[in-house]
């Protein structure tokens, strides 16, 4: 019950954090939403063994959670979530893969690289994505989905969902609270009892849905999801589009780690 | 001002399951007229609600508001005049903040940015919670939450007020506040509630509704303090007409 109220809690923590008003925060949407995008698309374009080139793009969450001035423990634990399920997908590589390699002695299957790579594109992609919702809001982001010409259904479905969440799971929880406190014997909930409760929870919430439509066309909704007027992208803006992508464009050029290697052991020499 | 007015004609209307909910009713609201409507669960008040909305359509007779009959063409002209609070404020407010969800309405209805921001911020400070409009909706307290749901339909700037329950939940301090603040506005207002102390204060007039159709309508006075209506339509006559608990112990002792 306990984790039903702390991710009440986190959900709401995410919407606070994107209330700041920073540098990175003042920004407009749209132009945050295609450099993470651009982000996303350089983390997958490079193979499985090429685990060096992706660490110069750590330096692009590092840099925006310091200019937005967010708490690093909360975002890293909201990473931590989804690690199981990558390491899941991932365990597997070192022992399906039958090349090998040596590293100090040890002879290891290349599955492991390929598994590393799997890790350090999950870390990347969900830490970002985490930065733009944080920094962002979800409001604004569905701006500039739209801006982007995605349908408004989808963007509506995505903002309605965020918002009911919680709902639901108050809702859940309070189910949960009642069935707990009348069956003191055991622990969670009886397996013969999982359907009803399924059943209820997705009954209670056709009636909410319900409730809520009403309540959005008593007060003249008609499909069109208006969040305001758009922002005008400002000069600010266009530097901080042109700066990431001149970045990115070079590390996907050019192998970073390998250059300041080569620059340092040249310094040496 | 006639388009302030408000008539039903024999309103009827069965859910799909069959169950008839209103049976026959029609009544007439003017201009500056506080309606309370009372009646037992299940009396057909919200669904009454509903219909004059036109979230619901009758199965028979009609809703004008003003000299517009309500049907799907006029929905548009007659929610940008009616504005409804719902019961549960939680199932109204749902955008990330109260003053986005306060500029909902607004917005649907086509105003620019400069004019939202007018309607939201004289809104908002009207039900005294200016101070809130960044905040998320889902994290005020109960009374808090109440006065956004009203802000939400204020800037819609209607002509008529429609409450659903508008002090349900509410702790006794917040309920009075939200009491004062129904007293203030100048709106036609159309109330439905249980808390019928609070229909005494506000509504001059009241309907009462027993099983779908009206069992009596006029002055809330008359109406309330009759003990054997309010009995036979599962109500009571309101706290504040029923004497001290204290003095009436004491009359007996004596």
């Amino acid at each position: 019950m306990s984790s039903i109220g702390n991710s009440l809690y986190n959900l709401g923590h995410l919407d606070d954090l994107a209330r700041k008003q920073t540098i990175i925060h003042k920004l407009h949407p749209f132009v945050k939403l295609i450099v993470t995008l651009v982000f996303l698309t350089m983390v997958a374009s490079f193979g499985r063994y090429e685990i060096a080139r992706l660490l110069p793009l750590l330096f692009y969450p590092v840099i925006i959670i310091n200019l937005a001035e967010l708490p690093i423990a909360p975002i890293l634990k909201r990473i931590l979530i989804v690690e199981p399920f990558v390491i899941g997908i991932g365990i597997l590589n070192p022992l399906f893969e039958k090349q090998t390699f040596v590293l100090g002695g040890l002879t290891l299957s290349t599955g492991w690289i390929t598994f590393l790579s799997i890790f350090i594109k999950s870390i990347l992609t969900v830490f970002v994505v985490l930065l733009l919702v944080a920094t962002t809001g979800m409001d604004k982001l569905a701006a500039a989905l739209r801006m982007m010409k995605i349908p408004k259904l989808f963007i509506l479905q995505l903002l309605l969902t965020y918002r009911y969440i919680s709902v639901l799971l108050e809702e859940a929880q309070r189910m949960l609270r009642s069935y707990v406190l009348r069956s003191p014997l055991q622990k969670g909930v009886h397996i013969r009892d999982w359907g009803s409760f399924a059943g209820q929870l997705v009954l209670r919430t056709f009636d909410r849905a319900q409730r809520i439509y009403q309540a959005m066309c008593v007060r003249g909704f008609t499909g069109e999801y208006n969040t305001g007027e758009g922002m005008k992208l400002k000069i600010a803006d266009i530097l901080y589009l042109g700066g990431w992508m001149l970045f990115f464009a070079a590390v996907r050029l050019y192998d970073i780690p390998m250059l300041i290697g080569t620059l340092l052991t040249g310094v040496i020499k | 001002m006639s388009h302030h007015k408000l008539e039903v004609k024999n309103l009827n209307f069965a859910y799909p399951d069959g169950h008839k909910a209103i049976n026959g009713i029609s009544f007439g609201i003017y201009h500056g007229e506080s309606v309370g409507i009372v009646g037992a669960n299940g009396a057909g008040k919200s669904t009454l609600l509903l219909m004059l909305m036109g979230v619901l359509f009758p199965s028979q007779g009609e809703v004008i508001i003003g000299d517009v009959r309500l049907t799907k063409k006029t929905l548009a002209l007659i929610r940008q005049r009616l504005g409804m609070v719902f019961q549960n404020p939680d199932d109204q407010l749902f955008m990330t903040t109260v003053y986005d969800d306060a500029a909902f309405g607004p917005r649907n209805l086509g105003l620019d940015e400069k004019e939202v921001e007018d309607r939201v911020m004289k809104s908002l400070d009207m039900v005294g919670i200016s101070h809130l409009k960044d905040r998320a909706p889902y994290k005020l307290s109960g009374g808090e939450k109440r006065a956004a749901a009203i802000a939400t339909v204020l800037s819609m700037q209607p002509d008529i007020l429609i409450m659903d329950e508008p002090t349900s939940s509410l702790d006794p301090k917040s309920r009075r506040k939200v009491m004062e603040l129904l007293k203030s506005f100048e709106h036609t207002k159309i109330i439905t509630s249980h808390d019928l102390d609070m229909v005494f204060e506000i509504c001059e007039r009241t309907i009462v509704l027993k099983e779908g159709k009206v069992a009596a309508d006029g002055l809330t006075s008359e109406i309330l303090s009759n003990e054997e209506l309010m009995q036979s339509c599962c109500l009571e006559v309101p706290l504040a007409l029923q004497g001290c608990p204290l003095c009436k112990a004491k009359k007996k002792n004596i």
